[in-house]
């Protein structure tokens, strides 16, 4: 101790001092990529939508005109509608699932572990793997969702070709993804006190009245977590099912909005334009995320699970 | 109590318990399980239209002609190349960050795990155009490093966080003894932290592996070389071609989704014989 404390007196970097930059050092990778790859890009979006770009000539400022233009087209609203009925109804079926499902298998008992593994393995094949796998489920003809629904004499909807329930499929698609949220909401009903449970059971309460009671209201503040993250990451992940299985159609029935700015970015390079679909997709998502959090009033209770 | 019981209500109820969980479990297999046996039906017949396993026999040839219809191989090396580098430098850039977040005073400290969290909201497939347009402007198209790029953060926040996480719950006053003793920052990082964090390292480099090899959005934007495609971008191939090769394209996932499947198991079984804190959280991310 008494080292240290006689360097620090000297005029150099005090080993204190010397400590603590290198700490900011280390942090400086993390620092500089969440600038670089997310903080510089989200800059920039906002910047290209007053612009007129096409990845060749430099870009042009145009002010609001590509607000304006995109406003007028109709394909815009229709994607913003389709997105908005898909997060809204994708993400709390999603959560519901996963809610249903962690109240199943939060008890400890043998085997739980291989029923979890069942459930989140559909977590862990990737989204292209996912997007086809599903493609080949609703076929109309061969795939086993019709063929099952043939054996049952049930309807066999065309699924995907058709435009009264491709959106309804890529939804189904979507919401029976619950993994992830189910291990998280089974680590948080793992996490509240048995006692709780206890006093209620000797207090004469049922089941229904101990979930509405305690585990409700103590598992919400992590339902609306879930909620806001799948409504977010479901916006954008649905890009990758559009694209393989659907190219937004049949007609526009699955134009989401991500597919939609890839099509103007990529497809007609209309960059300006793409940006600032983009940019009003940020507001509205950024919108909602604050309005969930000031309803919640913050999630000081889940920063460090 | 009554276990003893072969009727007991407890054992009923158990037993109903067990049953909804096989049928839960059983449902989501189910899809896994019908790509499996989709992509080893023989191909050129009719895909059948009932429901049988294997209703025209086991064609294992399947799985050696995808090799040869698609330069298959080429893009598992490029994916593994793409992956093994990705989740090496994720591991340096995310435990250097956990570690040193974890020794900063509080105030810094909630400040940059409240960046991490927001930086969790943020999918990162969110700013892939204007991505797009800062690695054209720095002549990174068509190349590995615009893939790989994200390492650089720790890949997701979420890995620098698991690192945060368990050097927070590792005695603080370890790394401050050692600095005591004249170790430096980097040094007790190597010597001290890294050992320590071993389950969190291995599950950090399953994840980022797995992350990796799934992505899909950035090789399809930033690869234009066909020789360059990952596995995922690559199977669009087998998509691009005639609709009855469904066995084929189904194979080709298969061969796709196998690592990742492994390494969770991998993962699973590893944390689960360490018993470790971190078992339950981190299978949540």
């Amino acid at each position: 101790m008494s080292v240290h404390r006689s360097a620090a007196t000297s005029p150099r970097w005090s080993p204190h001092l010397l400590r603590r930059a290198q700490l900011w050092l280390m942090l400086a990778p993390f620092l500089a990529g969440a600038f670089l790859l997310i903080g510089l890009p989200t800059l920039l979006t906002a910047g290209l939508a007053f612009t007129r770009y096409d990845a060749i000539m430099p870009p042009v400022w145009v002010g609001l005109e590509n607000f304006a233009a995109i406003f007028r087209r109709e394909v815009f609203w229709i994607a913003v509608r389709n997105s908005l009925l898909f997060a809204l109804t994708a993400a709390p079926l999603q959560v519901l699932g996963a809610l249903l499902l962690a109240l199943l298998l939060h008890p400890v008992r043998r085997g739980v572990e291989g029923y979890r593994s069942a459930v989140y393995l559909s977590a862990v094949v990737p989204d292209v793997a996912y997007a086809l796998i599903w493609l080949w489920l609703f076929n109309p003809l061969y795939g086993p969702i019709n063929l099952v629904l043939a054996a049952v004499r049930l309807p066999q909807p065309l699924w995907l070709a058709d435009p009264a329930t491709a959106l309804a499929a890529l939804v189904i698609m979507a919401a029976v993804r619950v993994g992830e949220g189910m291990l998280l909401l089974i680590a948080a009903r793992q996490a509240l006190p048995a006692a709780f449970f206890q006093a209620a059971m000797l207090d004469g309460a049922g089941r229904w009245s101990a979930f509405r009671y305690i585990t409700w209201p103590l598992l919400l503040p992590w339902l609306l977590l879930l909620l806001v993250r799948d409504v977010v990451i479901g916006a954008h992940a649905a890009f990758t099912p559009t694209l393989i299985m659907t190219g937004g159609g049949p007609g526009y029935a699955t134009t989401l909005l991500p597919f939609l700015i890839y099509e103007e970015a990529f497809g007609s390079l209309r960059i300006g334009q793409a940006a600032a679909m983009m940019s009003v997709m940020f507001a509205a998502i950024g919108l909602f995320v604050w309005l969930v959090f000031r309803r919640s009033g913050g999630w000081a209770q889940v920063d460090e699970p | 109590m009554n276990h003893r019981q072969p009727f007991s209500r407890g054992r009923l109820a158990r037993l109903g318990w067990h049953a909804a969980a096989l049928a839960v479990a059983a449902l989501f297999l189910a899809p896994l399980l019908w790509v499996v046996s989709a992509s080893l039906q023989p191909v050129g017949l009719p895909p059948a239209r009932t429901i049988g396993w294997f209703p025209h026999g086991v064609a294992w040839a399947n799985y050696g002609e995808i090799f040869r219809l698609v330069p298959l191989a080429q893009q598992i090396a490029n994916s593994l190349l793409v992956s093994v580098t990705g989740a090496t430098l994720t591991i340096l850039t995310a435990s250097w960050a956990g570690y040193a977040m974890a020794q900063m005073p509080p105030a810094v400290r909630g400040w940059l795990v409240g960046l991490a969290l927001l930086l969790l909201l943020a999918p990162t497939s969110a700013v892939w155009l204007p991505r797009y347009v800062l690695f054209a402007h720095l002549g990174l198209i068509d190349t590995y490093v615009a893939l790989v790029a994200p390492a650089l953060m720790g890949a997701k926040s979420l890995f620098v966080l698991m690192y945060f996480w368990h050097f927070r719950s590792v005695t603080p006053e370890l790394f401050e003894s050692a600095w005591l003793d004249g170790a430096g920052v980097w040094t007790s990082w190597r010597r001290i932290a890294l050992p320590l964090a071993r389950p969190t390292t291995l599950a950090v480099a399953v994840l980022a592996f797995s992350h990796f090899w799934s992505d899909f959005v950035d090789p399809l934007l930033f690869l234009k070389s066909p020789e360059r495609f990952t596995v995922a971008v690559g199977l669009r191939m087998f998509q691009q071609m005639e609709t009855t090769h469904w066995a084929l394209l189904l194979a080709a996932v298969m061969v796709m989704i196998a690592p990742v499947i492994l390494f969770y198991f991998v993962l699973q079984g590893a944390l689960q014989r360490s018993n470790h804190p971190l078992r339950r959280s981190l299978q949540g991310g």
